[in-house]
């Protein structure tokens, strides 16, 4: 391990942030093995907010439309309904949404978070309701107060502007970006994670080595000089290879792949030239022999974490 | 060495992948129909796969290196354990449990704060009734110009009558509701339920200045001799609004009161505590104003007669009462 300390008070500050932030995504299952869900951001919440304010006001302006076309009331009074038909589909919407979709809202699902209990329970309708109605203490009414009262009456408005902006900054303050309501239900939004599966790249190429065995022979002291990052530096760019869809990124795909041979070959003193055609194959090769080799080292307790694990030994 | 059947953590991924997807499809099934639409096989696979998972993902970490493999089994352990231990409650009921029972039984639990909250009332009332016979000037230091609509010191005895009794107010149905809804009143509620967390004092305060106002306004027909007659027309709404506003103070007392005595908890804990109880207060003050708006707007213009006043008031007001005391009680 190098462990290379980190210098500067900004970088130190920097890392335990992360240590926070990554304590905070961390749940404990019953079984004992950490699982991580990563906390959802003060601007992803704000964007799935903006999306259910459109999508509610928008049904709101739909039903304003109608009643005025109805010619049921003066419109006088039809501000004031206005607000009613917003305020009663705004608030059954949430809480609605939220109960009937386990804790996400159409925005919510849009973006990919998710509300959970911070005890890592199921969400209870009190939590829901709890951290909805306070969304209106916290944000909308003040936020409608600010915007109908102007010039008459200064101090209310400031005193909302104060209020909304000190709502606002909570999240902010704590490391599972907790609103009032949150703390309030006992809840927080996490990003839901999405199980991709992609295939293995030790597998893929299984066929093409069976027809000529032993095409690139790497020795023992071949491997010894790459670590973790350095594989799975190779991994993302093997995988990412697959996908050049026009001439000019097959052609800079071919160049760094050029490059990286170029590169490994120098590093580990492999002293056979490679073809260029062979450039992709090599590495792939490379690939496995060495993810083969690190994980036996790991399985005897040798972690090695990237190419300064022998510096770090002494 | 070269062949990838001899890399372990491959065949470890060979062995199990099958039963991986097996746990991601009913994952999506139980995320998009809920826990309950599993059947009875498909639940006991969704119990047994996620644990299996949950050791795939510890060995993983042991012996793999692949991450796209562990980054994979890191999002699907993840959303299985929400799957299995955070499911979707069952909704079935649900309003009806909270008329039946856990409405009442939080206003029960809390009733010191809801006493609480109509002491302020009532103190803020007898102090600006009192204010009011002592000097006419304190009414406008007490009620704002835009509240009172005319009604002060210098109206004449008969412009307040007509108010009371006014046969063709400006507004009536749907759209008197929707105003007298976001009138002050549920303005005032709101903001002694949310300001209660800061320490309880912007709730009693509020709560206090509300009664003084209707003190002074009472004090102001009193003085005149119109005092039962404004009693009445209080009466039908008014035993329901202002109840609301003191059962909303009583939820943000209670919040305060977390924040002030937490007591062996943290105060976030205290509050999360406090909270069970004070929304729930929330909603039955949001019920009672809704009522109250539907009676400023339909029933007040549609019953003129003081003592019916009186009845319909204070008749809704018991039967408020009745749900508070008497629903929900264990046998």
């Amino acid at each position: 391990m190098t462990d290379t300390k980190p210098q500067t008070r900004r970088q130190r500050r920097a890392a335990r942030r992360a240590e926070r932030e990554a304590a905070a995504a961390r749940v404990m299952p019953p079984e004992g093995v950490p699982l991580r869900l990563p906390i959802a951001g003060v601007g992803v919440r704000l964007g799935a907010q903006i999306t259910d304010i459109l999508i509610t006001g928008v049904a709101a302006i739909a039903l304003v439309i109608l009643l005025s076309m109805l010619d049921i009331t003066g419109p006088n009074t039809l501000s004031a309904i206005a607000a009613l038909i917003f305020f009663t589909i705004r608030v059954p919407y949430y809480v609605m949404a939220e109960l009937a979709w386990n804790g996400q809202t159409l925005g919510k699902k849009f973006m990919k978070i998710k509300v959970v209990a911070h005890d890592g329970g199921p969400l209870t309708t009190h939590a829901l309701v709890l951290r909805n109605i306070m969304k209106e203490a916290e944000v909308f009414l003040p936020g409608t107060l600010i915007l109908t009262l102007t010039q008459a009456n200064p101090i209310a408005s400031w005193i909302s502007l104060a209020w909304v902006t000190m709502a606002l900054i909570i999240p902010l303050t704590n490391p599972h970006r907790m609103r009032l309501g949150d703390m309030l239900a006992g809840t927080h939004v996490v990003f839901l994670p999405v199980p991709i599966l992609l295939k293995d790249l030790a597998q893929a190429p299984v066929q093409a080595t069976y027809a000529k065995k032993e095409r690139f022979p790497f020795l023992q002291h071949h491997l010894e000089h790459y670590g973790r990052f350095e594989l799975q530096t190779l991994e993302a760019y093997l995988r990412a290879q697959g996908r050049a869809n026009s001439a000019t990124m097959a052609k800079r795909n071919r160049e760094t792949a050029a490059t990286i041979v170029d590169r490994i070959r120098k590093k580990i003193d492999y002293a056979e030239v490679i073809d260029e055609k062979d450039h992709v194959s090599f590495l792939q090769a490379f690939y496995k022999a060495q993810r083969a080799h690190l994980e036996q080292r790991q399985l005897f307790g040798d972690r090695r974490d990237d190419k300064h694990h022998a510096a770090a030994q002494d | 060495m070269q062949d990838a059947r001899s890399i372990r953590s491959a065949r470890f991924r060979e062995e199990r992948e099958k039963d991986w997807t097996r746990l991601e499809e009913l994952v999506t099934k139980a995320e998009r129909g809920g826990v309950q639409s599993l059947r009875f096989s498909e639940a006991r696979d969704l119990a047994s796969l996620y644990r299996q998972a949950t050791t795939s993902l510890a060995i993983a970490r042991e012996i793999s290196l692949d991450r796209a493999l562990l980054e994979y089994l890191e999002a699907l352990a993840a959303r299985a354990y929400l799957s299995v231990y955070a499911p979707q409650e069952r909704l079935g009921g649900l309003i009806g449990r909270f008329f039946a029972k856990s409405g009442p039984q939080a206003m029960r639990r809390s009733w010191i704060f809801i006493l609480a909250g109509f002491a302020c009332m009532g103190l803020g009332a007898l102090v600006g009734y009192l204010l009011y016979l002592e000097s006419n000037d304190w009414y406008y230091v007490f009620v704002p110009s835009g509240l009172s609509g005319g009604r002060g010191p210098d109206a004449s005895t008969a412009y307040l009558r007509s108010i009371i009794y006014d046969a063709s107010p400006s507004a009536v149905g749907l759209g008197a509701f929707a105003s007298y809804l976001f009138s002050h009143n549920t303005r005032i509620a709101i903001f002694v339920f949310g300001l209660g967390v800061f320490a309880c004092v912007p709730a009693i305060l509020l709560t206090f200045y509300n009664g003084l106002i209707f003190g002074a306004f009472l004090a102001l027909h009193v003085d005149r001799g119109l005092g039962w007659d404004i009693g009445g027309w209080l009466s039908v709404h008014g035993v329901t609004e202002l109840s609301a506003i003191c059962i909303a103070c009583g939820g943000g007392l209670q919040l305060g009161a977390a924040i002030l005595f937490p007591g062996q908890n943290t105060r976030k804990e205290a509050l999360r505590l406090a909270g069970r109880d004070a929304v729930k207060l929330a909603i039955v003050a949001a019920l009672m104003l809704l009522v109250a708006a539907l009676l400023e707007g339909f029933a007040r213009q549609l019953i003129q007669d003081m003592p019916t006043r009186y009845v319909v008031g204070w008749g809704i007001g018991s039967l408020w009462l009745a749900w508070f005391v008497l629903v929900g009680r264990q046998s």
